[in-house]
């Protein structure tokens, strides 16, 4: 192995190279815009048989990426924020085709350029997983984690990596890269299924595809295909730490000093890591809060959250986006995950860093004291916009 | 460029499914069981919604509307990568997957000159919702969307030049085509698999629900849009090559084309005479580049 100082998007470059990625397409947007140049220097050095189409819109580069990786080839993209709504129509087609695409997601919100996580959360019914990174060694494990996790024959789902704009992708810091070899006898080569050439195709997967059969039944197959991907990434992470030696708790979630805590503050993305700054500071004061770090929030890990729930007695969840009228999707869904146990835990719901608003070390101090006065039952608004 | 072929040499095998989901005297699924005869079996279909989808005995593969330049050129490129280039990576679209929705990836994919070959069955409407206005509709046609009363004449501007447009980005091959004239489509179309990079054929393809004409008359309306000089038949190669495949001694009148045709039947002389004028000068055109043996684009 070795190490470099890199940004975010270099990292992400590095796990497409790592992961062999065959064909690759993008086209450039603030703040993802460096991977594609990335991409080129590595296409123009042909260090491995990589292909990278440089298109004319991010629709264009979906459905390369979409009929490519139909045909037999290792995939990649990468967007933000109104590129990912433009590839919204395409991405339904590459999860509805269980096509195991692999895009890095850099988190640009749209009402402004700033980052927050509105951008994945408005792609969650084109059935893809979806999951959340906090640093750039993350971002480069995590995406060559998702092809392992999309691959695999239980799952076949393409999967969407978000990583902070700005905060990620333009900010430096030492990155571990493992070595070419290893990656290789952990990653197996993608095979398409079924295949669509002429001489191997098998004559009743290319059929006109409507008309017959249970219409909601593509829908079940799906649904079930994604949740696949809970198993599936428990076990990667597993194999991931004792290949490259590194873990992000078991893949859906990764608890942070939660040995002693009474309550978990929830929290995705680089906000995550200003959480375990305040959570060290409160834990020093004696606080008993810690971090539940969300990394994949579809599936979601609504096994993990019950059996915390057994030991804690708040979460304070913070949601970086929101469906203005709904509300917070993490704070939604986390809620609907608990409503069946019998011991139900306070929650509350904090807006906190859309628009890209910094979120501050401090405010994450607020939002313990908060979950732990709520938890001891004293009276606090359920709602707070920090 | 093509060569001539005769109506012996076209080949005997099959690999459309007839009829698909094709009306009577569908000129769209003529164009289809043609250009497929010329393919051969060692290609992978690419569709999106059009009007038929036509069924062959190849892989077909699909995705959204506007997405047909890019679904062949990840095809094309993953294909490559597998090394299986061998197979051919085709579209076969309709006139708004091409002139319209579709066009900015087709554009793009011309300008990168994928290794791709596009097959438009040009219908000239939205047929596959029934016959709503396209770039590709005729000036005067009477649409669902463009009826005819006080303030319409039908459609009020003439149908783009979309084989001059991608002929503009210096492809190898773009060509014109038509079901009236079997021999030359399938010429074209057997041409394309001996070059590589993008190579496109417009094929007007009548469609007798839309265009509203007796289902027994496709060929000879097909026929007499070539022989009139409203659809010529002619290709162009790297953007500069020119070769106008059929040239009669004398056009036929316009009117032979559109009397038929009941999405015509509103016209006036003044509007027919507009026709027969815009015919006449692009057939002149055509002439004179034919001549050269070339285009300046």
């Amino acid at each position: 192995m070795s190490y470099e100082v890199m940004v975010g998007n270099k990292a992400a470059a590095t796990a497409v190279k790592l992961a062999k990625v065959q064909v690759a397409s993008a086209f450039p947007i603030t703040p993802q815009t460096t991977i594609t140049q990335y991409l080129s220097e590595m296409y123009a050095a042909g260090e491995w048989d990589f292909d990278f189409v440089n298109v004319e819109g991010e629709l264009t580069s979906q459905v390369v990426v979409q009929a490519a990786s139909k045909v037999g080839a290792r995939t990649f993209t990468c967007t933000s924020g109104p590129g990912l709504l433009y590839m919204h129509h395409p991405m339904q087609v590459t999860g509805s085709s269980r096509l195991p695409v692999v895009m890095a997601v850099v988190h640009r919100g749209y009402k402004g350029m700033q980052p927050d996580h509105s951008d994945l959360m408005s792609q969650q019914w084109t059935g893809w997983g979806h999951q959340y990174v906090e640093h750039a060694q993350e971002i480069l494990d995590s995406l060559l984690m998702a092809y392992k996790v999309a691959e695999d024959a239980r799952v076949r789902i393409p999967i969407a990596v978000g990583y902070d704009g700005y905060v990620l992708s333009y900010t430096a810091e030492p990155v571990e890269i493992p070595d070419q070899g290893d990656v290789d006898k952990w990653l197996p080569p993608y095979k398409p299924m079924p295949s669509v050439l002429p001489d191997e195709v098998d004559p009743s997967t290319f059929s006109r595809g409507w008309g017959g059969g249970d219409p909601q039944m593509p829908w079940k197959i799906h649904h079930e295909a994604v949740l696949k991907i809970e198993e599936v990434l428990k076990e990667t992470m597993d194999s991931f730490e004792k290949t490259f030696g590194r873990r992000y708790g078991n893949g859906m979630i990764e608890p942070y000093k939660m040995e002693d805590a009474e309550c978990a503050i929830i929290a995705m993305g680089t906000i995550a890591g200003t959480c375990k700054a305040a959570v060290d500071k409160m834990q020093a004061e004696g606080k008993k809060v810690g971090l539940i770090k969300l990394r994949s929030f579809i599936p979601f890990p609504v096994n993990d959250f019950q059996a915390w729930t057994k030991k804690l007695d708040g979460f304070a969840v913070v949601d970086r986006s929101i469906c203005p009228g709904k509300g917070g999707p993490v704070f939604g869904k986390l809620r609907d995950s608990l409503y069946d146990l019998e011991k139900k835990p306070v929650t509350l719901q904090f807006h906190a860093g859309l628009g890209g608003k910094e979120v501050r070390v401090h405010d994450f101090e607020m939002i313990g004291d908060k979950i732990l006065k709520a938890a001891k039952g004293g009276t606090v608004e359920q709602v707070t916009w920090v | 460029m093509s060569e001539r072929i005769t109506r012996a040499q076209i080949p005997m095998s099959e690999l459309t499914i007839t009829p698909g989901s094709a009306c009577q005297g569908c000129g769209a699924a003529l164009a289809a069981r043609l250009a497929f005869k010329a393919l051969g079996p060692n290609v992978i279909r690419h569709g999106i919604p059009c009007c038929p989808d036509s069924v062959t005995q190849t892989p077909r593969v699909g995705t959204v509307f506007e997405g047909g330049g890019a679904q062949l050129t990840g095809t094309s490129r993953a294909l490559k990568a597998i090394g299986r280039e061998d197979v051919l990576a085709v579209g076969f679209y309709g006139d708004g997957g091409t002139y319209d929705i579709g066009f900015q990836g087709l554009s793009a994919a011309a300008e990168r000159n994928e290794n791709i070959i596009v097959i438009t069955k040009d219908n000239e409407a939205y047929m596959n919702t029934g016959n709503q206005r396209s770039g590709a509709t005729p000036k005067y046609a009477r649409t669902s969307t463009n009826p005819i009363g006080p303030r319409s004449r039908g459609k009020p501007r003439p149908k783009k030049n979309i084989p001059f447009i991608f002929a503009a980005h210096y492809v190898p091959y773009v060509g014109t085509a038509s079901v009236g004239f079997p021999e030359d489509l399938i010429a074209k179309v057997t041409y394309m698999k001996t070059i590589k990079g993008f190579r496109m054929l417009i094929v007007q393809s009548p469609c007798p629900v839309g265009w509203r004409f007796d289902p027994a008359k496709t060929i000879e309306i097909a026929r007499a849009s070539v022989q009139s000089g409203i659809w010529p038949l002619y290709e162009i190669m790297d953007g500069k090559t020119f070769k106008l495949n059929y040239k009669p001694k004398e056009l036929k009148p316009v009117t032979e084309y559109l009397s038929p045709q009941a999405r015509f039947r509103h016209m006036t002389e003044d509007e027919i005479a507009d026709i027969q004028e815009t015919a006449t000068a692009n057939w002149e055109n055509l002439l004179k580049a034919d001549e050269m043996g070339r285009l300046t684009l």
